[in-house]
């Protein structure tokens, strides 16, 4: 479909180049360097070259150390992490998508305000919306259960503005009139028409609800009252805490140290890294769906 | 195509402005109360009444991963009592994880841990504050004197306010002077007993040996290694929320002028410890170093590597002109026990065997601030044949000699000396230079926290 | 275009009941959101305002907070380094992203795949994760970039952080972990624009530049306008960055180096919940007066194409 556009001279061809070779050396330098430390001691990590491979060994070794951290706790750890990433994005998409959609191709009072208001509160620092959460969790006796943690996820304002300008730039309202003048309800020109085109936005949605959430460590760090419920940040946090290069109390004979802990940032990025992927694959295709619109 | 929205955006921003005006004036007017905090109620002794006790009733412990075996092992030992764990930080690194959720659970009035740990030693300050103090009072009737009686001298001293104690010291980090035994002989120095001959041999290295080090003052915990051995008079509390800080105090700048002709020297190095920089090019370059307890396994041992029967401690460095030597502390942990648990019995048990227990003490990482464990842990250093020499009485020594004039503060003397004077030196600027900054930084942190600053 | 906007217009004139009925179903199709809108979003707000404006009696004290927290010794310093930040921060945003999405635009399907994913794998690595790449990446001694450092003539970790460096600094880390983001959300931004368009303008022979500054980014305007509200309200919310580079540095970083870190230390070190409210209300005033210009300047929250 789309076609690979000739860049008009060499010179600029070769200025494509090097800004992004440039890029990808920007972006993926540290995260070679983080793939490479597992496989290393923690001497060879401080004192060898730091693209230098060490062995796969060292690679099981890290994990042991890993996985003996509480007895396997880094497995919980992203079990809980994915119950709530999940939950929170199923009920993210149930309700945000047909918001934006609503505030782009339907039309009813209080639809500026609506805006507005879902502006402002984006606005609002969330380190200020902490204590207020906390209280109103602990009115309505929901403190301390996976819901805490799962409902304030699921509210997603960024979404609903995505989904929002994804509709109102991208959906022409005629293919929608078509459809009502058809005699379709409002309801299946949602399904039928919109929900269909809507699949990148989706996707889009989708995937930064998910890394939103699978990377927050504030709000269940404050909600949940047992470690075995923490997800897998404030499990990392515990970790970083309890290895002797950032607690000194910790006393010598603590396996957590640079390997284990490149390790275990490398295990929690993976869930990203694949949901990113197959967000990828729905955004492109998707898109070119969308580009054959009119 | 869209000229209509400036005009009327416009005229809305203009209303939007006046409401706005209206809303601010109004509210300036509206004021009935003083918008100042409530000024902390300090706690009189008479003040702790426990809440009505259930026996046998479930409590909660947090601790940091390090601790949490050890609170499991007293669970096995006592499987009647019912324990729940939670892990969380443990405070360490200069988090305020527990004094957050606190916090919170003041608002909401329930939720607070009947045990805690914390590896933050300053922790005791805000938790013996406030209307219903977190911590409870643990000698009133909670915990008996003669366990009390048995820490070493001092140890609980950031936990004593007001005449009471509230919490119970894990371990101590006493400072000594650690050296490389086999560095030392090979260039036949001997070791210093005084700040004066530490200083000489300093100056003495970077001419004949450049390169190698005898300090470190880009750690963050500089001013408890070398200023409080100085007794300097950074951080000496007088009264309830009443500190002194006087950094130009002779006993202050003594101190900054030994380290700052070392520094232009060469020998005493502006990285900190356990920066990869430091580890990479200096750590085997290190031939004198004051610095805690814990520097012997953790740093020589585990992180620089360096190998069995080098590594020695010798004591707490004088001044000529002193009558005796002392020195600081850095870190240690606290355990407390919670004024609002249901089971004081219980709680006050598991606090009294993870800090006095030979089971768990004798074994744990850190030097145990209980004096009965402490030997049974310089017995068990002995075994690992680690040291060049035996630690016991040095460590022994100084864990008595910790200079009573430096008091734990709300604020972290740590978190102000790396972000204050550690950029400075990097500068280029000395640490006599910086006094006076480092002066207001301390300053403008104790007044924000409601101290009283003299 | 033209004609694009004549058929839009002539819409509007015709059947604006057919294209937009007046209705229940718009409020169907919120409810779930309003929902979530008023428990987790409204209601929280409101009630940080009313902290903003009360004490820990709660008395009314009108602006107290606010003037009270205003003459903090702390207060200047974090609103000035905000302030620099952001200068660097929305600059290297709005004109590298917007660059890289347009150079990735229109290349072979694959290529530009790899790269976009490329570009966002830093991305995954936000929050508590980070921190010990930061330690290692910044100390010049074993850091992967350790040459580039010392090009700068920064040896040690603590010259690396000294206090002139840390706007860049926080900048290059919050590039690296969320311009992939905004790069994605560009390209599909730029992917719906109708080939027709570019096509038409490149037969009249428009130049690769032409095309980008006249159709292909005023069509992307309200995603700029987006990208730009949200980039200045997390700037002023600066957090993370500076406490993991904090952590990564054994405390180099001053704990209020950010206005927003601030608010954290009045909440949870003072236990001022009221204070640090205020402080909130403060960068809710300052987002909320970028939003409203960008608002009116892009139309953003006009339904038909601007």
């Amino acid at each position: 479909m789309r076609r690979k556009r000739r860049p008009s001279s060499l010179a600029a061809r070769l200025a494509w180049l090097i800004v992004m070779g440039l890029s990808v050396l920007f972006f993926c330098v540290p995260v070679v360097w983080l793939l490479l430390a597992p496989t290393k001691t923690d001497g060879q990590i401080v004192r060898d070259n730091p693209f230098s491979f060490g062995s796969l060994g060292a690679v099981a070794d890290a994990w042991h150390h890993l996985y003996a951290f509480q007895d396997g706790a880094i497995i919980t750890w992203l079990l809980n992490s994915a119950l709530y990433t999940f939950g929170a994005l199923a009920i993210t998409l149930v309700t945000s998508i047909p918001a934006g959609y609503a505030l782009a191709l339907t039309r009813f009072i209080g639809r500026r305000m609506l805006l507005t208001i879902t502006m402002l509160v984006m606005l609002m620092p969330t380190a200020a919306m902490v204590l207020p959460l906390y209280l109103g969790m602990n009115a309505v006796h929901l403190d301390g259960t996976i819901w805490s943690v799962i409902l304030p996820f699921s509210f997603f304002p960024f979404g609903v503005y995505l989904t929002y300008i994804y509709f109102s730039s991208n959906v022409p309202s005629d293919l929608l009139a078509a459809a009502r003048i058809d005699g379709c309800s409002e309801w299946q020109v949602f399904r039928l028409i919109a929900m269909p085109l809507a699949k990148p936005v989706i996707a889009l949605v989708g995937f930064f609800n998910f890394v939103g959430n699978w990377n927050n460590f504030f709000l269940p760090f404050v909600m949940l009252p047992d470690s075995s419920q923490y997800p897998a940040q404030v499990g990392l946090n515990n970790l970083l805490a309890a290895s002797p290069l950032f607690n000194t109390s910790s006393g010598a004979g603590n396996q957590i140290m640079r390997p284990e802990l490149a390790l275990a940032t490398l295990v929690t990025i993976v869930p990203v890294l694949i949901v990113f992927l197959f967000s990828q694959r729905a955004l492109v295709s998707g898109m070119l769906a969308g580009a054959t619109k009119e | 195509m869209n000229d209509d929205v400036p005009v009327s955006s416009r005229r809305r921003l203009r209303h939007t402005a006046v409401a706005v005006l209206g809303a601010v004036s109004l509210l300036a007017l509206a004021a009935c109360g003083s918008a100042d905090p409530t000024p902390p109620a300090t706690s009189s002794p008479a003040a702790f009444k426990p809440v009505a006790q259930q026996q046998g009733s479930e409590i909660t412990v947090w601790a940091d991963a390090t601790r949490v075996p050890g609170v499991q092992a007293y669970q096995k030992a006592h499987p009647n009592v019912k324990i729940k764990i939670v892990t969380y930080s443990g405070d360490a690194n200069g988090a305020n994880d527990l004094q957050a959720k606190v916090q919170l659970f003041d608002r909401t009035g329930s939720g607070w841990p009947d045990v805690a740990f914390s590896a933050n030693v300053n922790d005791g300050t805000w938790a013996s504050q406030g209307k219903t103090p977190y911590a409870a009072p643990v000698n009133r009737d909670i915990i008996p004197k003669t366990t009390l009686d048995g820490f070493s001298d001092g140890a609980l001293d950031p936990c004593v306010f007001n005449g009471n104690t509230y919490c119970l010291r894990n371990d101590l980090a006493q400072n000594v002077l650690w050296y490389n035994k086999s560095l030392m002989d090979k260039f036949g120095y001997k070791v210093p007993t005084t700040w004066e001959e530490y200083q000489a041999l300093g100056e003495k290295v970077a001419e004949e040996h450049p390169g190698y080090l005898v300090g470190t003052a880009g750690d963050a915990w500089t001013p408890e290694v070398y200023f409080w051995a100085s007794q300097c008079t950074a951080s000496t509390t007088t009264g309830a929320r009443k500190v002194t800080v006087n950094l130009q105090d002779p006993k202050c700048t003594r101190m900054a002028k030994l380290l700052d002709t070392l520094i232009a020297k060469g020998s005493v190095s502006k990285d900190t410890v356990f920066s990869a920089g430091f580890i990479k090019n200096q750590a085997s370059k290190v031939l004198m170093l004051p610095g805690p307890s814990w520097f012997g396994q953790v740093l020589f041992n585990s992180t620089f590597k360096i190998p069995k029967g080098q590594i020695a401690a010798a004591s707490p460095l004088k001044f000529e002109g002193d009558a005796k030597n002392y020195t600081g502390n850095v870190g240690g942990g606290l355990w407390f026990v919670s004024s609002h648990s249901k089971n004081l019995k219980a709680a006050a048990d598991l606090v009294t065997w993870m800090t006095t227990s030979d089971a768990y003490q004798g074994t744990a990482g850190t030097y145990p601030a209980y004096k009965k464990a402490a030997v049974t842990w310089l017995a068990n250093q002995k075994k690992t044949g680690y040291f060049a020499e035996d630690v016991s009485p040095v460590f022994k020594e100084s864990a008595e000699l910790i200079w009573p004039g430096w008091s734990a503060t709300q604020y972290s003397q740590e978190a102000i000396y790396s972000s204050t004077v550690v950029p400075a030196l990097n500068s280029g600027k000395t640490l006599t230079d910086t006094l006076d900054t480092w002066q207001t930084a301390i300053t403008n942190k104790a007044k924000s926290l409601g101290y009283t600053v003299n | 275009m033209t004609t694009h906007l004549a058929t839009e217009r002539s819409g509007r004139r015709g059947g604006r009941s057919a294209r937009n009925p007046v209705g229940r179903a718009g409020y169907v199709f919120v409810s779930g959101y309003v929902l979530l809108l008023l428990a987790f979003g409204v209601l929280p707000t409101c009630y940080a305002v009313w902290l903003a404006l009360s004490n820990s009696r709660n008395q009314l004290v009108g602006l107290g907070n606010f003037t009270r927290t205003f003459t903090d010794y702390r207060f200047g310093p974090a609103f000035l380094h905000i302030g620099l930040y952001l200068v660097v921060w929305l600059a290297s945003l709005m004109i590298l992203v917007v660059l890289l999405s347009l150079m990735l635009h229109g290349r072979m399907r694959r290529t530009s795949t790899t790269l976009r994913f490329l570009f966002y794998l830093p991305g995954a690595l936000a929050g508590v994760a980070s921190v010990l790449l930061f330690l290692i990446l910044l100390d010049p001694a074993a850091s992967p970039v350790g040459w580039l450092l010392k090009s700068f003539g920064w040896n040690t970790l603590a010259q690396v952080n000294a206090p002139g460096h840390l706007p860049v600094l926080f900048t290059v880390i919050a590039f690296w972990t969320g311009a992939g983001g905004w790069i994605v959300v560009m390209y599909g931004a730029l992917n719906s624009i109708p080939d027709e368009i570019l096509e038409a303008a490149r037969i009249d022979g428009a130049s690769t530049l032409q095309i980008a500054l006249r159709i292909q980014i005023p069509m992307i305007t309200k995603w700029i306008a987006y990208m730009l509200i949200l980039a200045f309200a997390a700037g002023t919310q600066l957090f993370v960055e500076p406490q993991l580079v904090s952590l990564a540095s054994w405390g180099m970083i001053p704990d209020s180096w950010s206005p927003n870190q601030l608010s954290y230390q009045y909440a949870f070190q003072a236990g001022d919940f009221n204070g640090a409210a205020a402080l909130s209300v403060d960068l809710l005033i300052l987002g909320l007066a970028c939003a409203a210009l960008v608002v009116f300047r892009t139309g953003l929250f006009d339904r038909d194409e601007g």
